[in-house]
């Protein structure tokens, strides 16, 4: 069945293609494909803990022979997990793109739907080679989307980093199949030794991933692809794709290879120091990321480098690797891939009626476009983790976990990127949504991309409600890997160090909504318009140089600080790299460049050492 | 035996020497007879794979002379998978010609089918000196054919491949003697296991001279000094035959060479380090260069070389892994490379933006670097797992190297041509040439157990000595 | 199961003391006025003036909206600091602070920040908009040293609940007397100064500069609901520090001493939340306003570094 389900996405990935150029509507395949894992989905639910709702009979593992290989396939509760994540969000992406392109968009849906074949592929995969091929053509259908941005840079940075990922990965895998002589999930890390060789494979794959989850110094890819690719795809990418890097860090660190064989090489307080590194790389991430994300005027690139940051947070969780810690990782993981979906949506809906993109030339958006701008308010409350919304959860799980391993540097870098978040938040609120009404004549956004981010908003309601819903699928996969669970009850959570109760909040909130709502209605009030202010109605002809939306260089005091210690630092070391191998390449391309008997003196030279060391 | 493997060398060379009597016809005419040979030869060679891998190997003797005194021919599992991807690429390369362009058109036909009739052979032979005429043969016609290029500065580039080339058919011819005096046979499974009873000196002498002579025409460093200034000012579709062609057999020879003709050796296994040292040092040449080279064909003629490194690597594991992933290598980058020489010329006309031919060099460079479901990913897969096998992780980390070198600048080749705002005219024989060879490399991939399977079979007998 | 005595009472306590917290704060900006108005050497208003102007305010008749986001500003604004309110132990009293934890106050915090932000940049006017922009990022500022030193609390007691650090400081035993802790009530009392909004961090609002700032197109019930916002959240940070430094103002124990404690608890915390604010009052009548990449680097560079160094103290030398 497993099978039979993907070759039936790829079947609707050449459909696709192949009525691509025909029209727009050509998407209703890539939607069709979509609901694959949904059904998948619906059908594994109660390994993960859920209800019972339908029965089609997928099977719990399978392993398919493809005469050069087997690949198997299997699901486990983490597998569920994260294929809610690439899953879950693609038919509503999908739906959205069919509204959101004017023309027959030609290979988007083929591509996408592949991109999503790849992504189901690589969670479902149960075999390194498996997990390895979708992983690749998860890779590449998505670099065929970053190509139809026609950016040279996004382009080159995309196609070598992945290139570059997919071999780092690769190299991880040969150490592992020859150390364990297997390539199956389930038996890999029962044989894997502590030596240097898996330290490098580890530190490698590790790498790999790091560079699909956008960790730094590994993520100079991403504000470039994302801020040039058409918006669906960079929401399925931000929300979706992003995600299978943790994945693999995830797999790595508890399937791979095996906490037992890391903790060998050494632990920090109970905590290896593999995985307190890795949490070093994510915090700063998040806090670098954060930074970069409030200084940008782009506002495609400020969401890709806010993706950075949050992403980061996953890595801390998962390196500090304590049950809260992975929960707080594993909520993260969730509340982003909805979040980030639904900004990079609105943002593209703004886009569509607008045409613009950097923050500075909107403004106003909101009075016009009411329902986008309460999908994104959403969004940005559960990306800033404002407890209204599921995102603080997340980040309170992760904030304890480490206040708890008395990790003092992560802590305060944390929380200090948390603060950060509301800097670019509002950058984003102020800029684009509010503000003076530039955009007077706009319409909504059409209900075919509404439906969609709402849909895709509910998630954080839920969850806001519903924290132990999830904890209990976290409990599933921990349990699955013999690890602890966390305390909880369907609406709190509790640690050793203190506990979190959503009802609490949501009652007391609700009551002095009460009280502000009273105030509200005492006194009737009069709207007058946005230029009926402190100008007493004079509206200056404000189009020469005068503008009343300060949000041009909105952080202007803080970048001029923090510009200096910012200025592309890991760019510049790339590119460091690559003007020294350009240099090595130079001097190696002057040896086709000489004369020819220059040249038959070196075949001379070659010959004779070839004999030389035949003959020694 | 349902055809003879000679056909395969025959027919091209009958239509060769026979051209000349239609030329009056115009080149149109000529074209379709030359195009009907190539066909036939891609029937033939279609129908010998189907016979191998159903039967295991061919041989055929030639004019009733048995081994080892007679010529004979031998097909196995490895040279029937190459031979029929040089005649189905050769084939419909010749497509890409224009009679127009390449006046007069007959007799760049006859050098287009000795080409191609003489890598076939290189490929088929089981004999020594014949491989050594083949690889004559291939060696002029393919110095003819760059001269014949647009470029009038690929006369010069043409004039350094016959010079090079002279000095390792002289090599070669050496080697071949040297063997010859003290075996008295020139057959290669003969010499493979009598090779013992060699004086060292000699022996070391012949390899020496053997691996240099074919390894100018394998664009093995440091014996590949013509190979930028050759691809660089040659047409696209030149560059590509010699890619799909003469360098395929070439590194075959090599595969050969190293897997046969010194099976017997005491020193084989310094012979296999010898050549993997050089298959890694081409490698890292090839491709570090090819990063800093700014004119697309120059760039590509780097990556070549690179990837003729990658393939040596393969063949001197000398496992099983090694030959089936040197194999899918081989098909890999005879197809996609081929194709990326195709579309070179449109990239610089000025773009491929919204093109078919910029579809297909997105797909030709996902190939070349390796990415699954195309041909390359196996040939990767296999070579990384044969290295990790025997603990060669050096050469699992040069080969991690390149392929991020190599897919920063196909990277920035594509995304050049790209994002150019004109659009090149293509002509659609290209197209439909770069679509046969990137749609082989795809389902060679997809169905990549066809050829495993049948490569696996016969690499038992290959690495025993046998054909 | 639901116990609903207690939850009436839990109701009963909540509303009881979100009035007196309001209360106290309206109080307190009266006393405000009147002690800059001594150190200036003026008679100043009397300290029940600010009632007089909210009740004033909130009973006008003409209010002037600029659409829904900016009533956003009054909904959001005063809900979200009663709901902080709820989640800080007063005065011994748990309230709701069992339930959440310091994260989750300083992130509550930041509900009705948010919304008085929206509201402000629904206004149209870019005083605004800049009076956001440097709202936020004095909160960047002040919360770096702030975090780290209250860091060092919550690894000295080895919790994040308030209302347990509260308890573990009962019988006297304050945080503050403990060495490396007394430094971070110094730097959380300098970060309180940036929350508080008084000079010389009085960026956000600067009357002289940008017309009030994010206030500026406020009036009638709107700008009333702000004033109880404002007067509600002095209360709300200074009990905080009250709670995680001065022990949380219990001086007797409701165990022992019933509900006399927590009279005489209350009282304590009226008068240790008064004497936080008056110093934070005094500093802001001697002191002229920062600039904001001052007060930026001013917190970055010393208040971090006095953080830092009590936190390493508790970190190498208590744990």
């Amino acid at each position: 069945m497993i099978w039979e389900a993907i070759s039936l996405m790829v079947l609707l990935a050449l459909l696709a293609y192949a009525t691509g150029r025909l029209s727009r509507y050509s998407g209703i395949f890539a939607v069709l494909a979509g609901f694959v894992p949904l059904a998948m989905l619906f059908d594994w639910a109660p390994t993960a803990g859920l209800k019972h709702l339908i029965s089609l009979g997928f099977e719990k593992s399978t392993a398919v022979n493809i005469k050069i290989a087997t690949l198997h396939f299997s699901i486990t509760p983490l597998s569920w997990l994260f294929l809610t994540m690439v899953g879950g969000i693609f038919p509503f992406i999908a739906l959205y793109a069919i509204s959101y392109f004017k023309k027959a968009p030609g290979g988007f849906f083929g591509s996408m739907t592949l991109a999503l074949v790849g992504a189901t592929g690589v969670v479902l995969a149960s075999d390194l080679l498996t997990f390895f091929i979708f992983w690749e053509v998860m890779s590449w259908s998505a670099f065929l989307l970053v190509v139809r941005g026609r950016d040279r840079s996004a382009i080159t940075s995309y196609f070598s980093f992945s290139a570059l990922s997919a071999y780092l990965i690769l190299f991880g895998i040969m150490v592992l199949r020859s150390e364990a002589e297997t390539l199956s999930f389930s038996s890999l890390s029962s044989s894997i030794t502590s030596s240097r060789l898996t330290l490098l494979a580890f530190i490698s794959m590790a790498a790999g991933f790091g560079v699909k989850g956008a960790l730094m110094p590994l993520h100079i890819w991403a504000p470039r692809a994302y801020s040039r690719s058409e918006e669906p795809f960079v929401a399925y990418l931000a929300g979706g794709l992003s995600k299978l890097g943790y994945y693999g860090i995830f797999l790595l660190f508890y399937s791979f290879v095996g906490v037992s064989v890391i903790t060998r090489f050494g632990t920090f307080r109970g905590v290896p120091y593999l995985g307190y590194s890795l949490a070093i790389f994510g915090a700063l991430s998040a806090f670098i990321g954060t930074v970069l994300a409030f200084m940008e005027d782009d506002l495609r690139k400020l969401l890709a480098y806010s993706s950075i940051g949050q992403l980061g947070y996953i890595a801390i969780g998962i390196g500090i690797g304590t049950p809260l810690a992975l929960s707080g990782a594993l909520f993260q993981a969730v509340n982003h891939t909805f979040f980030k979906a639904v900004l990079f949506l609105a943002a593209g809906s703004v886009y569509y009626r607008t045409g613009r993109w950097k923050i500075s030339e909107l403004g106003g958006v909101a009075y016009r476009m009411p329902f986008t701008f309460l999908a994104a308010l959403f969004s940005i409350f559960a990306l800033a983790a404002i407890p209204i919304t599921s995102g603080f959860a997340a980040k309170w799980l992760l904030y304890v976990s480490t206040v708890d391993k008395r990790f003092v540097f992560l802590t305060p870098i944390m929380l200090i990127a948390g603060v950060g978040a509301f800097l670019y938040s509002f950058r984003i609120l102020y800029g684009v949504f509010l503000g003076e009404p530039r955009y007077p004549d706009i319409k909504e956004a059409p209900a075919l991309q509404l439906i969609p981010m709402w849909i895709l908003v509910m998630p954080l309601v839920i969850f806001l409600i519903f924290p132990g819903k999830l904890m209990d699928v976290f409990g599933e996969i921990f349990a699955y890997y013999g690890l602890e669970g966390v305390s909880h009850t369907d609406f709190a959570i509790t640690t050793s160090l203190s506990s979190y109760n959503t009802l609490a909040v949501i009652f007391a909130l609700m009551g002095g909504l009460m009280v502000a709502f009273i105030i509200y209605v005492s006194r009737p009030h009069r709207v007058v318009s946005h230029y009926d202010n402190y100008l007493s109605g004079e509206i200056p002809e404000v189009h020469e140089g005068l503008s009343l939306h300060a949000a041009t260089r909105y952080y202007k005091p803080v970048e001029d600080l923090f510009q200096p210690y910012f200025a592309h630092g890991a760019e510049r070391f790339y590119h460091h790299i690559e003007v020294g191998l350009e240099g090595v390449g130079d001097g190696l391309r002057r040896l086709f460049k000489t004369t020819v008997s220059n040249m038959i003196y070196l075949v001379l030279a070659g010959l004779l050492l070839i004999g030389w060391w035949l003959t020694w | 035996m349902v055809v003879h493997p000679t056909l395969l060398i025959v027919l091209p060379l009958v239509g060769a020497f026979s051209v000349s009597l239609i030329r009056r016809y115009g080149g149109g005419a000529i074209k379709l007879y030359g195009s009907a040979y190539l066909f036939l030869n891609l029937i033939i060679s279609a129908v010998l794979f189907m016979e191998v891998r159903s039967g295991g190997e061919v041989t055929e003797r030639i004019a009733g002379y048995s081994p080892p005194v007679g010529i004979f021919l031998a097909v196995g599992a490895v040279n029937a998978v190459l031979v029929l991807l040089i005649n189905l690429f050769a084939a419909f390369n010749y497509l890409t010609f224009n009679p127009k362009d390449k006046e007069p058109f007959h007799r760049f036909t006859v050098l287009y089918l000795l080409g191609v009739a003489s890598s076939s052979g290189i490929v088929l032979t089981g004999d020594l000196f014949n491989m050594f005429v083949f690889f004559e043969i291939a060696a002029v016609s393919s110095y003819a054919l760059v001269a014949s290029s647009k470029d009038e500065r690929s006369v010069g580039s043409a004039i350094k491949y016959m010079i090079l080339g002279s000095v390792g058919s002289t090599f070669m011819l050496i080697s071949i003697a040297l063997i010859y005096s003290e075996l008295r046979t020139l057959n290669l499974y003969d010499i493979a296991h009598r090779i013992g009873e060699m004086g060292g000196a000699v022996r070391t002498a012949a390899f020496t001279f053997l691996i240099v002579g074919i390894g100018v025409e394998a664009e093995i460093f440091p014996f590949n000094g013509w190979v930028p200034g050759v691809y660089g000012r040659s047409d696209g579709n030149i560059s590509s035959f010699l890619v799909l062609g003469p360098s395929k057999a070439a590194i075959y020879a090599i595969l050969r060479v190293l897997i046969t003709l010194f099976y017997g050796s005491s020193s084989r296994a310094v012979m296999m380090d010898i050549a993997m040292v050089l298959g890694l040092i081409t490698l890292v040449v090839g491709e570090v260069a090819a990063l800093s080279e700014k004119d697309p064909k120059r760039m590509l003629a780097f990556s070549s070389i690179g990837q003729m490194g990658l393939i040596l690597i393969a063949i001197s594991l000398g496992s099983a892994a090694g030959i089936v992933a040197a194999v899918f290598l081989m098909v890999s980058h005879a197809s996609v490379k081929s194709a990326l020489f195709l579309s070179s010329d449109v990239y610089r006309q000025g773009g491929m933006r919204y093109t078919l031919t910029g579809a297909l060099s997105v797909g030709a460079v996902l190939g070349l670097v390796g990415m699954p479901p195309f041909a390359g990913f196996w040939g990767k897969w296999y070579l990384l797992s044969g290295a990790a096998d025997e603990g060669l992780w050096i050469v699992i980390a040069a080969v991690i190297f390149t392929t991020a070198v190599e897919a920063y600048y196909l990277a920035r080749f594509l995304s050049r041509g790209l994002s150019m705002k004109k659009r090149g005219g293509v002509k659609p024989t290209r197209v439909i040439t770069m679509t046969v060879m990137v749609g082989v490399s795809l389902l060679v991939g997809l169905f990549a157990s066809v050829i495993y399977e049948m490569v696996s079979a016969g690499v038992t007998t290959l690495l025993s000595g046998g054909i | 199961m639901v116990d609903f005595s207690s939850i009436l009472a839990l109701l009963v306590e909540g509303v009881l003391l979100a009035a007196l917290g309001v209360l106290t704060g309206i109080l307190f900006m009266g006393i405000a006025r009147k002690v800059v108005a001594r150190v200036h050497n003026r008679v100043g208003p009397p300290v029940y003036q600010s009632y007089i102007d909210i009740i004033k305010l909130l009973t006008k008749k003409t209010n002037i909206s600029h659409g829904w986001i900016f009533d956003l500003a009054l909904l959001f604004s005063i809900s979200g600091i009663l709901l902080t309110l709820l989640f800080l132990p007063i005065g011994g009293i748990k309230l709701l602070s069992i339930h959440g934890d310091l994260f989750l106050v300083l992130y509550l915090l930041a509900i009705p920040a948010l919304g008085f932000a929206l509201g402000a940049g629904a206004s149209g006017n870019p005083n605004a908009g800049i009076g956001v922009m440097r709202a936020l990022v004095m909160m960047f500022s002040y919360e770096l040293p702030f975090i780290i030193a209250v860091l060092a609390v919550m690894i000295y007691y080895d919790t994040t609940s308030i209302a347990t650090i509260v308890a573990s400081q009962s019988h006297m035993r304050w945080a503050i007397l403990v060495p490396p802790l007394l430094i971070g009530a110094l730097v959380a009392d300098m970060a309180l100064q940036g929350m508080l909004m008084e000079k010389p961090f009085d960026i956000p609002i600067a009357p002289h500069e940008i017309a009030s700032g994010p206030m500026v197109e406020f009036g009638g019930k709107y700008l009333g609901t702000l004033m109880l916002y404002k007067a509600t959240s002095i209360v709300v940070e200074t009990t905080l520090f009250v709670d995680l430094f001065l022990g949380g103002a219990v001086v007797l124990d409701p165990a022992t001493y019933g509900a006399v404690a927590y009279a005489v608890n209350l009282v304590v915390w009226f008068l240790l939340i008064l004497a936080v604010f008056i110093i934070s009052v005094l500093i802001n009548t001697v002191f002229p306003r920062f600039r904001i990449e001052q007060a930026l680097k001013f917190y970055w560079s010393y208040d971090t570094a006095l953080a830092i160094l009590a936190l390493m103290w508790i970190y190498f030398l208590y744990i």
